[in-house]
């Protein structure tokens, strides 16, 4: 662990976490560092501890045992009164795109940014400009309901990025789209990440994961089964 | 924080849970119109005790032989009363009535009732003496001192009608304050089902709100508010009950009452006193309801 501290973002070591109604951890002796800058795939069956990962991450949830720290921030220690402030640190795609329904495009990035506090002046600065790297310029008033499954998950994506984080966490954000949407979305995570963003994503995808080449990290039942710098989904799936 | 995104919060919270809110809205208002009435009546018995302090006045009358025989008070017994009262040092004022002062006073008093003063007669009423007292509390001297002494035939105290008069007014408050009591608690448990109805069809929004960084501070403020601010308007409504009852009851059936001195008039004043403790407590009510709920049932 003598390396540059600061390039560490995410420092997971012996990570267990254990529910109380289930007898096998969801996770279990975890131990993984991603450095700043990287892109990590997070693979597995399903039930093998991907969003339990990333919820850990989120400081949705509290390892049972072992040390986490993301961007220097001890997680397994850290006080509910901050829980906020390392959110903030962080942005996080679902499945779900997780968007206000009643807000129109603009108002979901701009309502991200207003709760962590940020002024109205930079608001409405930097809102048609996500809008617009995530190629939705001219539909920044429209309602979730009037897009569609690729279009709402940029608007999820432009607000996680508009307030430039440290970490991308993604949890299976093509799952909901057809192949040609989830390209898209991929380009667009990969235009994020050389921006110097850290991103994790779950996925099940073996395509994109084929042809990204990308650092794989492949998950069994709640324990690392492999880590590869340039992976593919699996031989044999 | 900007006020304009807040306000469209708290509107949108009240839209979507309006029959919670009336209910909420309109339980608060009661319990602070109650106790605003008895707050205004706390004070008005307290304005009544500085008013009628400087005028209660014991009264010893003489019998009705006594009365007669010696209307001047020329002779024992009368000047033997006289001079015991101005040997008391409890004493402030003796004025002696004679029985024909009283015939006049009561020809004065009811001068607009011919049966009344038909049967009256200077011989039915009693020469007197008004006694005003340093401490009127202090009557009960003067009665024992001459209740039952020779030409007197009793000793009346003002200050034991009033003494009824406030017990009375006291049990109205005490009434009132109760019921209010309950009121509050009723509105205190409608604030938290409220908060807590409001919190769950939002539940998404909030969880929104908490993943991309907000505070549980910030994420608890629309509700707070939300609550302050229909307490507030509880508190305003009450108010304008208070008003209405007024103007519509209160000086409608207690009118001559006031008129005649006996009853102060709930002025302008009182209104105005009443108001900023009412609102206060609507909102600070509803604060800590919503605060407390937002802490022990509510995970945001
Ligand atoms: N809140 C919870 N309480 C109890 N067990 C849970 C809870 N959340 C997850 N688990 C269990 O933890 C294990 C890992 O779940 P997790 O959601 O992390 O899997 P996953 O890899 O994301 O699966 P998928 O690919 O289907 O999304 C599963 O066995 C699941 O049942
Ligand atoms: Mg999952």
């Amino acid at each position: 662990m003598d390396r540059l501290h600061s390039a560490v973002v995410i420092h997971s070591s012996h990570v267990t976490k254990s529910y109380k109604t289930s007898t096998r951890p969801a996770l279990e002796d975890v131990t993984i560092d991603v450095e700043k800058g990287e892109f990590a795939f997070l693979i597995g069956p399903s039930g093998s501890g991907k969003s339990t990962f990333l919820r850990l991450l989120l400081r949705e949830d509290v390892p049972t045992s072992g040390d986490l720290e993301v961007g220097g921030a001890d997680l397994v220690h850290l006080r509910r009164s901050k829980v906020a402030a390392h959110r903030r640190r962080l942005g996080c795609v679902f499945q779900d795109f997780r968007l206000l329904t009643n807000k129109t495009a603009a108002q979901n990035v701009g309502f991200a940014l207003e709760v962590i506090g940020r002024s109205r002046a930079s608001i409405k600065q930097v809102v048609p400009e996500v809008l617009e790297m995530v190629g939705l310029d001219g539909k920044a008033s429209r309602l979730p309901n009037e897009l569609s499954g690729g279009e709402q998950q940029r608007v999820a994506i432009a607000r996680a990025f508009a307030s430039r984080p440290l970490l991308l966490l993604a949890d299976e954000p093509t799952g909901n789209l057809d192949p040609d949407t989830s390209a898209d979305i991929m380009l667009l995570l990969e235009r994020i990440n050389r921006t110097g963003t850290t991103v994790v994503m779950a996925t099940h995808d073996n395509a994109i994961v084929d042809s990204m080449r990308r650092r794989v990290i492949e998950l069994q039942l709640g324990k690392v089964v492999r880590d590869e710098a340039r992976g593919v989904y699996g031989v044999g799936r | 924080m900007r006020a304009g995104f807040v306000v469209t919060e708290v509107l949108n919270g009240f839209r979507r849970n309006i029959t919670m809110t009336i209910a909420m809205i309109l339980t608060t208002a009661i319990s602070l119109g109650l106790l605003g009435g008895g707050l205004i009546i706390a004070r008005m018995t307290d304005q009544m005790r500085d008013v009628y302090g400087d005028k209660v006045e014991v009264t010893i009358y003489l019998t009705p032989d006594q009365s007669a025989q010696d209307p001047d008070c020329r002779a024992s017994p009368c000047t033997d009363i006289n001079k015991q009262l101005q040997a008391n040092t409890d004493v402030e004022t003796i004025d002696y009535e004679s029985q024909a002062a009283a015939y006049e006073r009561y020809k004065q008093q009811f001068a607009g009732q011919p049966e009344l003063l038909e049967i009256g007669t200077p011989e039915a009423l009693s020469a007197s003496f008004h006694v005003k007292l340093f401490d009127p509390q202090r009557y009960r001297v003067i009665a024992e001192q001459f209740d039952g002494k020779p030409g007197v035939q009793s000793v009346a105290d003002q200050s034991a009608f009033l003494d009824r008069l406030f017990s009375l007014l006291n049990g109205i408050r005490n009434a009132t304050i109760i019921i209010a009591l309950i009121q509050a608690l009723a509105a205190l448990l409608l604030i938290s089902n409220m908060v807590q109805i409001a919190a769950y069809t939002r539940r998404t929004e909030t969880s929104i709100m908490r993943l991309v960084g907000a505070s549980r501070w910030r994420t608890q403020l629309p509700f707070m508010i939300e609550a302050v601010t229909a307490g507030i308007i509880g508190a305003g409504l009450a108010i304008l009950g208070l008003i209405g009852a007024k103007f519509l009851f209160v000086d409608k059936a207690l009118g001559p009452v006031i008129r005649s001195g006996i009853l102060p008039d709930i002025d302008g004043a009182t209104l105005v006193w009443v108001s900023p403790i009412l609102i206060a407590i609507g909102a600070g009510l509803a604060a800590v309801s919503a605060y407390v709920t937002l802490r022990l049932y509510v995970r945001l």
